[in-house]
């Protein structure tokens, strides 16, 4: 039997786009003529999910992430192509799908703002139609491992920004979903919050063995959480794989970073490979992957006494990113098309 | 069972949430009482100028039904369409699109809250204000027995009318005006303006042939005692009818219109 929980093909969603040009003359026409343009947000994409797994979703502002969360998730229609989640087509919303699934989306609450988010949590237990003793064992995880105990009591609205994020995480898992969609789970916290949130990803996963799909422009909750990734841009997919992988297919180099002694601060390192930046002795060199090792050991043949470090390292993961959303990498940017204006 | 566990439980986080706007409840209920009190004013200063009687109404038949018509048009009152309009446009509904539970729900409760938590001190207000113009009623207990059911089907089909009407900002941005033209239709078809017994022939016919007669006059009159019982079946059997027909269209409505949903903002 397939362990396959989300699957994903030829998904495809085309939202229609009221469309008008600035000025007085533009404003007076659309009252009788409204034009509109279609615009492919996802552009037909393929893609499956094993259960257990935490993949990364990347893509760039308006590169389809969100909307093909919302059509996974049932609250948006795609406009053609098939999804299925647990078994379930998504967007017939089932009673059952929504009760074995979340998407938790950063800085949107479902929160009543007013009262304390425990009296919101019982609401969601009759919801959820969970039973008293597993509200109760659920509550008691989410309380400890989100560290939510001073909060639990306090009307929402008067919780901080971070705070709000971890009682909005915990009501979004309070019914145990099988698989957890994140969207941007970070957004907008200071760098501790962070960190806690995705330990807290990993230890559900860990504990519950939910299958979670993740978008994040931090790329450290995606380095620290997911081994494969999945990049999309203008709608389309663009890789599919390891994060490892990712680097060596996308930026086919490596790093070498050479601390020069102050004698040899001036020496010129750029037959080893092109400068990347130079700065107080400490020279970067941007080397094919393939040659990484020799030119390294030619460096420290070369230098022998001059060099005081030699490190050799992959490219950042965000520059990585950088090189496949410009399309410098041997991929190239899919072109995003307007379907149709009319 | 499962949905009267849910209610509630939405019923209990809806009275600590309205707890925390007790004057804001209670100044609207006051608002939804002016209009209906400058009427009475003017009608019976109307009816005091011609003697005391227009159409077989006396002074103290305008007092009643206008208390009446405050006391229904408040269990009657829905507004779900002005919030559904900022959910859709926020995407705020996208939270409860997730949950198994019809958003339908959360209105139903927040209506019922509202309202329980205005009537004690609306009671009070009309009881004065029947004192002060001398309403007089001519209300028998089978007019009670068969007010319960109306004012239920009347707040029903309202709040279902009101629901296909907010279930249009999904095509629409902006619906306020089909709401303002539906409040002001209400307006002159419900009886607010005056009872329609007073009303010419043709528009009576038509205000009885259209549903909005049943959302607040009809009730009105049954708890004034201004009809026969062969009428008050008549008012029933055409308030059921009504409301069948509201909850299909909007069903249909919704179905197309959660398709047409696009979550922005959320």
């Amino acid at each position: 039997m397939s362990d396959r929980v989300v699957e994903v093909s030829g998904l495809r969603k085309i939202y229609k786009v009221h469309e008008r040009q600035s000025g007085l003359g533009a404003t007076v026409r659309s009252l009788v003529k409204r034009t509109f343009k279609e615009v492919q947000a996802v552009a037909g994409i393929d893609f499956a999910i094993e259960q257990g797994e935490v993949v990364g979703f990347l893509g760039p502002n308006g590169a389809g992430k969100t909307t093909t969360l919302k059509m996974l998730s049932g609250l948006l229609y795609p406009t053609s192509g098939t999804a299925t989640v647990l078994g379930y087509t998504p967007w017939d919303r089932r009673d059952e799908y929504l009760r074995r699934m979340t998407l938790l989306m950063g800085n949107r609450t479902q929160l009543v703002w007013d009262i304390p988010a425990a009296d919101s949590f019982l609401v969601l237990k009759e919801i959820f139609q969970i039973d008293d003793k597993s509200y109760q064992r659920r509550f008691d995880d989410l309380v400890e491992l989100l560290e939510l105990g001073p909060l639990i009591h306090k009307p929402v609205r008067q919780l901080s920004l971070g705070e709000r994020m971890k009682v909005e995480f915990a009501a979004g898992l309070l019914h145990a979903p099988e698989v957890v969609f994140l969207d941007e789970p970070t957004l907008g916290l200071d760098v501790s919050m962070q960190v806690r949130i995705r330990g807290f990803v990993r230890e559900l996963n860990k504990r519950t063995g939910a299958t979670v799909l993740l978008t994040s422009h931090y790329m450290d909750d995606i380095v620290a959480l997911c081994k494969r990734v999945i990049v999309i841009h203008h709608g389309r997919l663009l890789y599919d794989g390891g994060l490892a992988d990712l680097a060596e297919r996308m930026a086919p180099y490596k790093l070498v970073a050479a601390t020069l002694r102050d004698g040899a601060a001036d020496a010129d390192l750029s037959k080893y490979g092109e400068i990347v930046s130079r700065d107080a002795g400490r020279v970067t060199l941007r080397v094919p992957r393939a040659q990484a090792a020799d030119q390294t050991a030619r460096i420290v043949g070369d230098l022998g006494p001059d060099l005081a470090d030699l490190t050799l390292e992959d490219p950042a993961i965000e520059e990585v990113i950088d090189r496949v959303f410009s399309g410098d990498h041997p991929f190239g940017t899919p072109e995003r098309e307007p379907v149709a204006a009319r | 069972m499962t949905l009267a566990r849910i209610y509630r439980a939405l019923l209990l986080a809806g009275f600590q949430q309205a707890a925390q706007y007790r004057i804001q409840s209670l100044l609207w209920m006051l608002f939804a009482i002016i209009r209906p009190v400058i009427f009475l004013a003017a009608w019976i200063a109307v009816a005091v100028a011609q003697g005391g009687d227009i159409g077989g109404f006396k002074v103290g038949d305008f007092a009643a039904y206008y208390v009446c018509m405050t006391f229904v048009s408040q269990l009657t009152m829905a507004w779900n369409s002005h919030e559904f309009e900022w959910e859709v446009n926020q995407g705020r509904l996208s939270a409860k699109l997730l949950r198994p539970l019809h958003p339908l729900h959360y209105s139903v409760v927040e209506n019922l809250v509202f309202k329980l938590n205005t009537l004690p001190v609306l009671g009070v207000v009309l009881i004065l204000v029947s004192i002060s113009f001398g309403a007089i009623y001519r209300t028998q207990v089978w007019h009670i027995i068969a007010f319960i059911p109306s004012v239920i089907l009347a707040a029903a089909l309202l709040f279902m009318f009101n629901w296909v009407i907010a279930t249009l900002a999904f095509w629409a941005t902006r619906m306020r005006t089909a709401n303002t033209l539906f409040q002001r239709t209400l307006f002159i078809f419900a009886g607010q303006i005056a009872p329609i017994g007073l009303m010419p022939g043709w528009l009576q016919a038509v205000s009885y042939a259209l549903p909005f007669w049943y959302m607040m006059g009809a009730p009105t009159e049954i708890l004034r005692g201004g009809v026969t019982q062969e009428q008050v079946a008549q008012i029933l059997i055409g308030q059921s009818v009504w409301l069948a027909i509201t909850f299909v269209a909007f069903q249909w409505i919704w179905r197309r219109g959660v398709r047409a949903y696009s979550a922005v903002g959320a």
